[in-house]
């Protein structure tokens, strides 16, 4: 619960800032100046929850590329290897994935600036992984066997939706987190032997997975380009009933200049 | 319609979030064992009705009987062996003897995660003997933890 709790923090952090500095430009310009990026991110929630369960290992990675302001294109890729025992059996499931998609940014250009990211992505995932049954054991009333299952290769399919958070918190370095809510399409395995778990998706015998991500991520700029800000039409109270409306704040002054 | 859009996104994240922490649940509460149901039908009404008494047991397996003089079982459930290709079956319905004997291929099925595997069975043909038993038929052929009719028998 601790650590839900700094999340929802940090989020709603996030959101108040870049709420409260929109709100705090009383006369906005008409464009602002946004630094299209390149990123290039390592996740390290992977190798932190493999600090405590030495079963659990993923590796995860990403570059993506802002299009424009609001999108940008994404592709990820990582490794993973899995065990798990109970008593009466084995299993082990490790391989690659691949996600790639396109990442929506939902913050207007003048809060985001380039720096801040809250927004969701939507990729496709393949993962081509090997998974055996080493030790399988099977009571009936013929008796108690053991037997294994041996290793096999599948390619499994899932859709994946990742509403998340970043911020640039030093020059062209950010941090944030995602959560990822999976949809499974294929598992590649056939409907006796599902994955108990599938690298990039995870729960196999599930059909929809949740999984979270913390990236670190170097961004590289490579373009600054001019986006014009839409001005809002301001809200009609009671007190200005009657009255003439005020024209846009943005109309009485000229655009901000930027370097 | 930003602030809509914000609360959507923080709905989403925080269930997420939720889903992700919270506990699964560790225990099997699921079937384990594909066992082969076999209906009892009385020949002369075409009706599913249980014997006056059932015994069933594996071949040389009299000690250890799935039913012994068992009354009013309307479906018999008759566990295969998945390490063998046939198996054979000797059933006693109101204390007259017949031999069952199944062929069948078997195949490993992942039931949970919590449960682990078991073995489903696809019945490929059976022959019995006609002392108690008029005829068997096969309604489906594939036995799995489900609670479905595989075979049926008049007697």
């Amino acid at each position: 619960m601790k650590r839900i709790s700094v999340y929802i923090i940090s989020l709603l952090v996030i959101i108040g800032y870049s709420g409260s500095e929109a709100g705090a430009q009383n006369q906005p310009p008409d464009t602002v100046i946004v630094p299209l990026k390149v990123r290039a991110g390592a996740d390290i929630m992977g190798p932190v929850i493999y600090l405590i369960d030495r079963n659990n290992l993923n590796i995860e990675g990403y570059i993506s590329v802002d299009m424009n302001a609001r999108t940008g294109i994404f592709l990820g890729a990582g490794y993973s290897d899995y065990k798990y025992s109970q008593y009466n059996y084995e299993y082990l499931s490790r391989g690659y994935f691949v996600k790639a998609g396109v990442d929506f940014n939902l913050l207007k250009p003048d809060a985001s600036k380039g720096k801040y990211w809250a927004g969701i992505g939507l990729r496709y995932g393949l993962s081509s992984f090997t998974s055996e049954i080493p030790f399988f054991e099977y009571d009936s009333y013929w008796g108690t066997t053991i037997t294994t299952i041996p290793a096999s290769s599948s390619m499994g399919h899932y859709l994946e939706v990742a509403p998340g958070f970043r911020a640039e918190i030093f020059n062209n370095f950010s941090m944030g987190w995602s959560v990822n809510i999976r949809a499974l399409l294929h598992t590649g395995t056939g409907k006796d032997l599902r994955p108990i778990y599938f690298p990039g998706y995870g729960a196999g015998d599930e059909s929809i997975s949740f999984g979270i991500n913390y990236f670190l991520s170097w961004n590289i700029p490579y373009k600054r380009i001019k986006v014009q800000i839409k001005q809002e039409e301001p809200e009609e109270t009671e007190d200005t009933e009657g009255t003439e409306p005020a024209e846009s704040a943005g109309s009485l002054f000229p655009p901000a200049e930027y370097p | 319609m930003r602030s809509i859009k914000t609360k959507i996104l923080v709905a989403v994240v925080a269930v997420s979030l939720l889903k992700i922490v919270s506990c699964t649940p560790e225990s099997c509460f699921e079937e384990t064992l594909a066992l082969l149901k076999a209906s009892m039908y009385q020949s002369s009404q075409e009706e599913n009705v249980a014997p006056t008494s059932l015994t069933l047991y594996g071949l040389n397996m009299e000690d250890d009987k799935i039913y012994d003089q068992t009354e009013g079982v309307k479906s018999a459930l008759i566990p295969l062996n998945p390490y063998a290709e046939s198996c054979t079956f000797v059933i006693g319905i109101n204390s007259v003897t017949d031999t069952l004997i199944f062929w069948y291929t078997s195949f490993p099925h992942l039931i949970s995660k919590e449960c682990g595997y078991t073995f489903y069975h696809a019945l490929d043909s059976l022959i019995t003997t006609s002392n108690a038993i008029d005829t068997v038929i096969i309604r489906n052929r594939y036995v799995t933890t489900s609670d479905e009719e595989n075979i049926r028998i008049y007697y």
